[in-house]
């Protein structure tokens, strides 16, 4: 089972989002790349990345690392402390009241992720489907 | 974590005079043609503080767009107030919302009222919502509408200091709403009260709330509509129109709104006949995940209406009152629609309020949605 945030966490999360019919409907018209910013708390020594491409319901890239200098300018960050992406994981958190609480912030078009957010909530429903240790 | 918020609210009969006491010296009415026709606006006038100076903006069209707010905004500089009124239905109160805002924060693009930017408002002025209809909830909500230019779109500007400093609600303000308005605006408030009280963001603020509006609006707009002058009838719908305003502002609308929007850049046709026209298939569609909500609306209503589901129960309520259930009673060719179908799926959802329905549904069952009014 991987752990999160890790390489293989992230492979995995990918796949499964790739073969999630739901995202692929909802983000059919989605042009964008959007980096997970996983930053560090009391449970979580280092900050961790995950870019993801997506491209018309489709995740055509992916860059997991611990270095920031690594990743890819990006559209849009969605960025959250560890224990707060857990919670969001396991559905304790919804992605759009994370950003209105604080928990999450957003860096991008909040009034275009806003006609996205179909998308955006199977990206975090395929997130909890991941075997998450 | 999540948060409860209202204006602070005066309401019941003679509610408007607590304008006299405030301490404002220069105020902007925002409000439309017909309002100032119908002398609602010297009304409002003349409850102002002795003393105090007004200006009357009152060209607010309907479903205003971007241009609109911003064609009005140099006469309010320039009048430089310390007070904003929108007064009117959701196009005026939603104006005055942007315009307060604008003529706040001049260096603003519109498209940062979003709940992420902090706007630092009330420098110059305050603002104060007082409808004239009982429907939009709007003088108790933190968002604004505004359409594109071609109004193709509408766009929703958020943010939590938009909200008004008061909501006042005057049955004497809508005592004298032609019928036609009432029910269009009224059964707005009862999707707010439904789609809020099954939100998926729902809450046990915004429950009471959705409760009551319920009972209080269904309970009297069929007296309303038979005795328009029955001022306690009038005033118990009003009320029950904002409460469902405070209801969806903090747990989000649904479905039925998200069809409603697209139906309405489609077709121009009221947004309460839009809502209103989905409700009862997008109950139907949701019932399995909104049970226990359904049941305690439903109970809310007169017993005659109430028919073993939600949806069967506003379809009864509905039929009563004379709503369109179906795209030929609202004046749009079916044709027009069927050859619209995939373009209103489309649109529909863009919208939040098919995140925060009570259950969600793909493309395919939107599609259906759509089809089962036709
Ligand atoms: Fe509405």
């Amino acid at each position: 089972m991987p752990k999160f945030p890790t390489e293989e966490w992230a492979s995995e999360y990918v796949e499964k989002l790739n073969s999630n019919p739901a995202y692929k409907d909802a983000g059919k018209n989605w042009e964008g790349d959007i980096t997970f910013v996983i930053k560090s708390d009391d449970s979580f020594d280092k900050d961790a990345f995950l870019y993801l491409d997506l491209h018309h319901g489709e995740c055509r890239g992916s860059k997991f690392t611990v270095d920031s200098s690594e990743i890819p300018q990006s559209e849009f960050k969605y960025i959250g402390k560890y224990t707060n992406w857990i919670r969001l994981i396991n559905k304790e958190i919804d992605p759009i009241q994370g950003i209105l609480t604080g928990k999450f912030k957003l860096e991008g078009s909040m009034m275009k992720i806003m006609k996205f957010t179909k998308a955006a909530k199977e990206m975090v429903s395929t997130a909890s489907t991941v075997n998450t240790e | 974590m999540w948060f409860f918020r209202s204006p602070e609210i005066v309401f019941g009969e003679d509610a408007l005079s607590f304008l006299n006491g405030l301490d404002f010296r220069k105020i902007v009415i925002i409000t439309d043609e017909n309002i100032k026709k119908s002398g609602l606006a010297s009304m409002v006038q003349r409850s102002l503080p002795e003393g105090s100076s007004s200006l009357v903006v009152s060209d607010i069209p309907e479903e205003p767009t971007l241009a609109d707010i911003k064609k009005r905004l140099n006469a309010v500089s320039e009048f430089a107030p310390d007070l904003i009124i929108g007064l009117g239905g959701g196009s005026s109160m939603d104006a005055a919302k942007a315009i307060f805002a604008i003529y706040e924060r001049p260096d603003l693009d519109i498209y940062d009222i979003t709940p992420l930017v902090k706007l630092n408002l009330r420098s110059k002025a305050k603002l104060i919502l007082v409808p004239t209809t009982s429907g939009t909830g709007s003088e108790c909500t933190w968002a604004a509408v505004l359409s594109d230019e071609d109004h193709s779109r509408k766009n929703e500007l958020a943010s939590t200091e938009i909200i008004a400093d008061f909501a006042i609600l005057d049955p004497a303000l809508v005592l004298r709403l032609p019928p036609g308005i009432t029910r269009n605006t009224a059964v707005d408030a009862i999707t707010h009260a439904v789609e809020a009280r099954s939100s998926q963001w729902r809450n046990y603020y915004s429950d009471i709330f959705a409760e009551k509006a319920m009972e209080l609006i269904t309970q009297n707009l069929p007296i309303v509509i038979k005795d328009p002058e029955n001022i306690r009838a009038r005033e118990e719908v009003h009320i029950g129109a904002s409460m469902a305003g405070i209801a969806f502002s903090n747990s989000q609308v649904g479905l039925a709104h998200a069809m409603g929007h697209s139906l309405g850049a489609h077709f121009r046709i009221p947004h309460g006949i839009t809502v209103a026209l989905y409700l009862p298939q997008v109950v139907e569609f949701s019932e399995p995940d909104a049970r226990e909500s359904y049941l305690s609306l439903m109970n809310k209503m007169p017993e005659k209406f109430r028919k073993g589901n939600l949806a069967d129960s506003l379809r009864a309520f509905f039929s009563e009152i004379g709503q369109p259930l179906n795209v030929k009673d609202c004046g749009i060719d079916r044709k027009e629609y069927s050859g619209r179908l995939e373009s209103l799926v489309a649109l529909a959802e863009e919208s939040t309020g098919c995140v925060t329905n009570p259950r969600e549904a793909s493309s395919s069952e939107l599609r259906e949605l759509f089809e089962n009014v036709m």
